[in-house]
């Protein structure tokens, strides 16, 4: 689904992203997690183009986004992505936030993208909300609002870039709920995020990223009863 | 000495009807401000270095100079340079619109720039255009943001539009000035002068005072 080869990011002087390759397999489900400052955001961010690469190569389902030459806009069709800070458009009702680019983009029919709206709407628990303006909903609501927003798209795979992490405690889990129900689909999915107990559960893969390089790579399982290297075993123990 | 309206009475309907000059060319100004006011703003957050500049250095020399002697040059050098003539009234709308597009494009500029850059991100990763991510997302919010200084410039164009006397436009203020040189008395066409454009400031700033709560409904928790 994506191969990430020598992928490289500075900003101005400052490396972010040293040389990391790595593949995300279809139907996967990656954790990418790590200390603040070692790059797991902005590795997700050029996943979709995002921050553009200062070198390497990243490929999704086939085709090379890194190119000068790749339709970015037609790419990220594709990949569903799911901020901190929800950026849910405020001007919008909740509805209208989510029949927005399937309308815009896909030149869906208002009939047809409203009723794709409302069934999103139900799956993450918000019906009632539809007419709602996102000022008027808690963080939880408005997270499980992006995710419809991002899923109304029909996207291959989901990036979330600390989905989690702005939400009050008692907000988290249904979030994490609506995400568990999407990794039953099948959904290929990247999530950096500091929710170590979900990512035990839920993901196939963890990516430890440190200082710009993917220190680990491995199962939950070997990972969090095994890590290898110095910097993982510190990390865990800091928060575990 | 005291206040004598009695003379006045006669030439009260020569000066109103300065008012619908006056209204047609801010409305006018305004208009083509706004215009050039968005495409200015737009170079100026562009990456293509050259708009940029062309559009730092427009604002920079508009705000720079005075509105009289921008309008002075637009009518008289103007003729004399090309032999385009104008006219008054074109000529008011043209200079009033250059010198508010300035402003504008600065004002709106801000708004653009204030507009949370999530906001695009999350368009952008949905795969919408940028021509819809500014049309859409990005516009809608700054110009809610801005309004109150739109209108600001507006009523400050409504009030800087009696300057154009001075190339002869019969405006409000023009009007007051010849009804005070005929009479020799400049104190009552002056009051009148400044109770008219003290309404029509105000009458501008409630319609945006209107306008802002209608835009504000989204706001509502």
């Amino acid at each position: 689904m994506i191969k990430v080869k020598g992928l490289s990011k500075s900003f101005k002087k400052n490396q972010v992203l040293k040389s990391i390759s790595t593949e995300i397999g279809e139907g996967s489900v990656v954790a990418v997690i790590g200390p603040s400052g070692s790059g797991k955001s902005t590795f997700l961010r050029c996943l979709n183009g995002l921050e553009t690469a200062t070198e390497g190569n990243i490929w999704v389902s086939g085709e090379e986004i890194t190119s000068p030459k790749a339709n970015l806009a037609k790419i990220r069709e594709n990949i569903g992505m799911v901020f901190q800070h929800f950026h849910l458009f405020p001007h919008m009702t909740v509805l209208e936030n989510i029949t927005f680019a399937p309308i815009q983009v896909k030149g869906k029919s208002k009939q047809d993208a409203e009723k794709i709206g409302q069934e999103l709407l139900a799956k993450v628990g918000l019906s009632e909300k539809a007419n709602a303006y996102p000022s008027s909903l808690s963080g939880g609501q408005k997270q499980r609002v992006a995710i419809a927003r991002a899923l109304a798209m029909e996207p291959k795979m989901m990036l979330f870039d600390e989905p989690t992490s702005a939400l009050d405690p008692e907000m988290v889990k249904e979030v994490l709920d609506v995400m568990k129900s999407l990794i039953h689909t099948g959904m290929t999915m990247a999530i950096v995020t500091h929710e170590m107990g979900f990512a035990k559960e839920v993901a196939d893969r963890i990516l430890f990223l440190d200082g710009g390089v993917i220190v680990e790579d491995a199962t939950p399982e070997v990972f969090f009863s095994s890590p290898k290297s110095a910097r993982a075993q510190d990390f865990l123990a800091k928060v575990l | 000495m005291g206040f004598d309206f009695s003379r006045l009475v006669p030439s009260i309907p020569f000066i109103l009807e300065g008012i619908w000059f006056t209204l047609t060319v801010v409305v006018g100004g305004a208009a083509l401000g706004l215009l050039i006011g968005m495409i200015l703003s737009f170079m100026r957050i562009s990456k293509n270095r050259v708009l940029d500049g062309i559009a730092a250095g427009y604002t920079s020399i508009f705000r720079g100079t005075p509105l009289i002697v921008q309008l002075v040059l637009l009518y008289y050098v103007l003729i004399d340079l090309t032999g385009i003539d104008l006219g008054l009234y074109w000529s008011t709308i043209l200079a009033l619109g250059l010198n508010s597009g300035a402003y504008m494009a600065e004002i709106i500029r801000a708004g653009i720039l204030a507009v949370d850059k999530g906001q695009s991100e999350a368009a952008m990763a949905l795969g919408v255009p940028y021509s819809k991510i500014m049309g859409k997302i990005i516009m809608p919010q700054a110009l809610k943001n801005i309004l109150p200084a739109i209108i600001n410039e507006l009523t400050a164009l409504t009030k800087e539009s009696a300057i154009v006397n001075i190339i002869g436009a019969q405006d409000i203020m023009r009007r007051s000035m010849l009804v005070g040189m005929r009479n020799f008395r400049f104190i009552e066409p002056m009051l009148l002068a400044a109770a008219i454009y003290y309404v029509l400031v105000m009458i501008i700033s409630s319609i945006g005072k209107l306008v802002e709560r209608r835009l504000a409904k989204s706001d509502q928790s």
